[in-house]
């Protein structure tokens, strides 16, 4: 190897440092967050003065939190379901399909993960506004699906590419139809993928602000955006421990997505 | 007359402007071994996925016991099939994995047990139901496959190329195994390969390919003795050309002449030729003797040496005609010359005619 780490000298400390710095500059504000949630202090000193729970407490009792968090949820979990179920129809296209237009029709796929969000957002109030969608909940799903679809696409393609077609001929001359070959023997094959796309179009959903701001009316609110609102009227801990929520929740799925990857590459 | 078992009629398929198989036309008989054997491209394959139902032929039909399998579907086919890659379940163990045919046509729980039982005791795999395939070598895979694919009885078994990902010494381990499997089952083979040392080796019949047509069908010794193309006296066995001329023509035979003045009387004639055509004389290493002194006019060359290799039970010597054109010959361990010839010797080639061949250009 050119660049062998045990050969480096001196230059190990300032790497070693980079590195330090980097995984500070990444954390901190996450550490941060989740010491202000749990300090005893209502203007958000820090270091804490003293440690305390209530903000939880604050944050449980308040049913326009709870609302919110069921809210996002609800969201996430359809958004989950149709970018899986999307995907997987999409991927079958792009991976098996022989046809003129293939590669336009997966770079159009992608574009809304290199597209600005602000400007999907813009496009679909203005649309949304004609339809009478914006504050609804299917106008969240739709435009969280919009964001999460390229996702599932490229994590299930990738799965289904790595996934041998001649199996699924022989599950056929095994005496299943093609129908039977698929559900039995290529969706279980390719599982791994279709939990990660779910996991991902799940979180991108979750977390997701600009669209949901856009999209959000006072009776229907995600959790991002509660938090965001909040933020404007007052400076509350209750933010922090909301937070720190959101993050703990994002944290348990992205270890799920990590075990699923592991898992498979056994 | 009886219907043959199987019948491959006039199969012609085309993909545009190419061909990949033209007016392939082919009887099997019920628990024959028939290997397709021909260079990469040449349509062997294409006939295997024909018969499986994943290709439709262009023209042309492939009957069972007298009745078209065409209109059937893949899955309703009843036919087993051994890939040429690994197409184990990955989310399936071994068992479940050769059950797999026999759940799908519903069978009760119990029978498929003792059936998955039988089947993984004649691959030799018994005691490796609950593994999965990932944890399987790639003999071991190919042999649940095969166990998976026999496991409905099916009529015809078709292998295509089933041994080519392993190592030399394993695919002849497994060669035995098929071979033992083949006269315990008696089940009908089809088997697709570019090896002609497979072939020979597992075959009842060959049928050679070579692009898009059948060169000639037979046993491997018809095939080896008597090559009735050109490119079935290269493609099975080592053989030698030399590029002569028609002198004379007695019916199926002709004495040929080379470049030197040399000749071989009455070697059997492939193909058309007309006195003074030059026509391509095919020698197998093997049936060529060296002797110190030339032998009977017409049946005899004189050649210098210019390399030997030993090898154990042979000696291969690579020698060369007087007009300069390459010949091998294979002589025994034991063979009065071959401990005593040199390089650049010039020595005399004595060999029989009628076991030469002679195709035209």
């Amino acid at each position: 190897m050119l660049l062998n780490f045990d050969k480096l000298g001196a230059w190990r400390w300032a790497l070693g440092a980079i590195c330090g710095a980097m995984t500070l500059f990444l954390l901190l504000p996450i550490v941060f967050i989740a010491a202000l949630s749990f300090g005893s202090s209502r203007w958000l000193i820090f270091p804490p003065p003293d440690w305390t729970m209530k903000w939880y407490g604050e944050l449980f009792a308040d049913p326009r939190w709870i609302g919110a968090a069921l809210t996002s949820a609800k969201i996430a979990l359809v958004v989950m379901v149709v970018s899986v179920a999307l995907g997987l129809l999409a991927s079958f296209a792009l991976v098996r399909g022989r046809f003129a237009g293939r590669e336009m029709l997966r770079a159009f796929f992608l574009t809304p993960m290199v597209l600005p969000v602000v400007i999907v957002a813009v496009a679909l109030y203005a649309a949304f506004l004609r339809l009478g969608l914006n504050g609804t909940f299917i106008g969240f799903v739709i435009a969280h699906v919009i964001v999460a679809l390229p996702f599932a696409i490229i994590t299930i393609s990738s799965a289904l590419e790595s996934f041998d077609p001649a199996i699924e001929d022989a599950a056929i001359l095994c005496g299943a139809s093609p129908w039977q070959a698929r559900a039995h023997v290529t969706l279980p094959s390719i599982k791994h993928g279709l939990l990660s796309a779910g996991i991902f179009s799940f979180l991108i959903s979750w977390d997701e602000v600009v669209l949901a701001i856009f999209m959000a009316s006072p009776s229907l609110q995600t959790l991002p955006v509660k938090v965001w609102t909040t933020l404007r009227q007052d400076l509350t801990p209750v933010i922090a421990a909301a937070s720190t929520l959101l993050v703990v929740l994002t944290l348990i799925l992205m270890l799920i997505a990590a075990f699923i990857r592991k898992g498979k590459s056994e | 007359m009886t219907a043959p078992f199987l019948h491959i009629n006039a199969v012609r398929k085309t993909y545009g402007s190419v061909v990949a198989t033209e007016h392939v036309d082919l009887t099997i008989s019920e628990g024959e071994f028939m290997t397709f054997l021909g260079p990469s491209g040449s349509g062997k394959s294409t006939i295997l996925h024909i018969l499986a139902g994943f290709q439709d032929p262009s023209a042309g039909d492939i009957l069972l016991r007298g009745q078209s399998i065409l209109a059937t579907p893949s899955h309703q086919r009843n036919i087993g099939m051994v890939f040429q890659r690994y197409t184990l379940f990955p989310h399936l163990t071994v068992g479940e994995n050769v059950a797999f045919p026999l759940r799908v046509r519903g069978m009760a729980r119990d029978v498929i047990a003792k059936k998955v039982d039988a089947a993984l005791a004649l691959v030799r795999l018994t005691g490796f139901a609950d593994r999965m395939p990932a944890k399987m070598s790639g003999g071991q895979q190919q042999r649940v496959a095969l166990a998976r694919a026999l496991i409905y009885d099916p009529p015809v078994l078709l292998m295509d190329e089933p041994l080519s990902a392993l190592d030399k010494k394993l695919r002849e381990e497994i060669q035995h195994e098929i071979r033992r499997i083949h006269q315990e089952t008696g089940v009908t083979i089809l088997y697709v390969t570019h090896d002609q040392e497979e072939a020979l080796r597992l075959s009842d019949r060959i049928a050679v390919f070579n692009q898009g047509k059948i060169e000639q069908v037979g046993t491997g010794q018809q095939l080896y003795a008597g090559p009735a193309t050109r490119f079935v006296a290269d493609f099975i066995g080592d053989s030698s050309f030399l590029e002569g001329q028609v002198l004379t023509l007695h019916g199926d035979c002709a004495d040929i002449g080379f470049a030197d003045g040399t000749r071989l009387n009455a070697v059997p004639l492939h193909g058309r030729a007309q006195k003074g055509d030059v026509v391509d004389v095919m020698l197998r290493p093997e049936r060529v003797d060296l002797t110190q002194t030339a032998g009977p006019a017409g049946a005899s060359l004189p050649v210098t040496i210019e390399d030997l290799t030993f090898l154990g039970n042979a000696t291969t010597v690579m020698a060369r005609t007087t007009w300069g054109a390459p010949l091998s010959l294979r002589l025994n361990f034991g063979h009065p010359l071959a401990a005593q010839i040199t390089r650049n010797a010039h020595l005399h080639t004595q060999l029989n005619p009628s076991e030469a061949h002679a195709f035209s250009k």
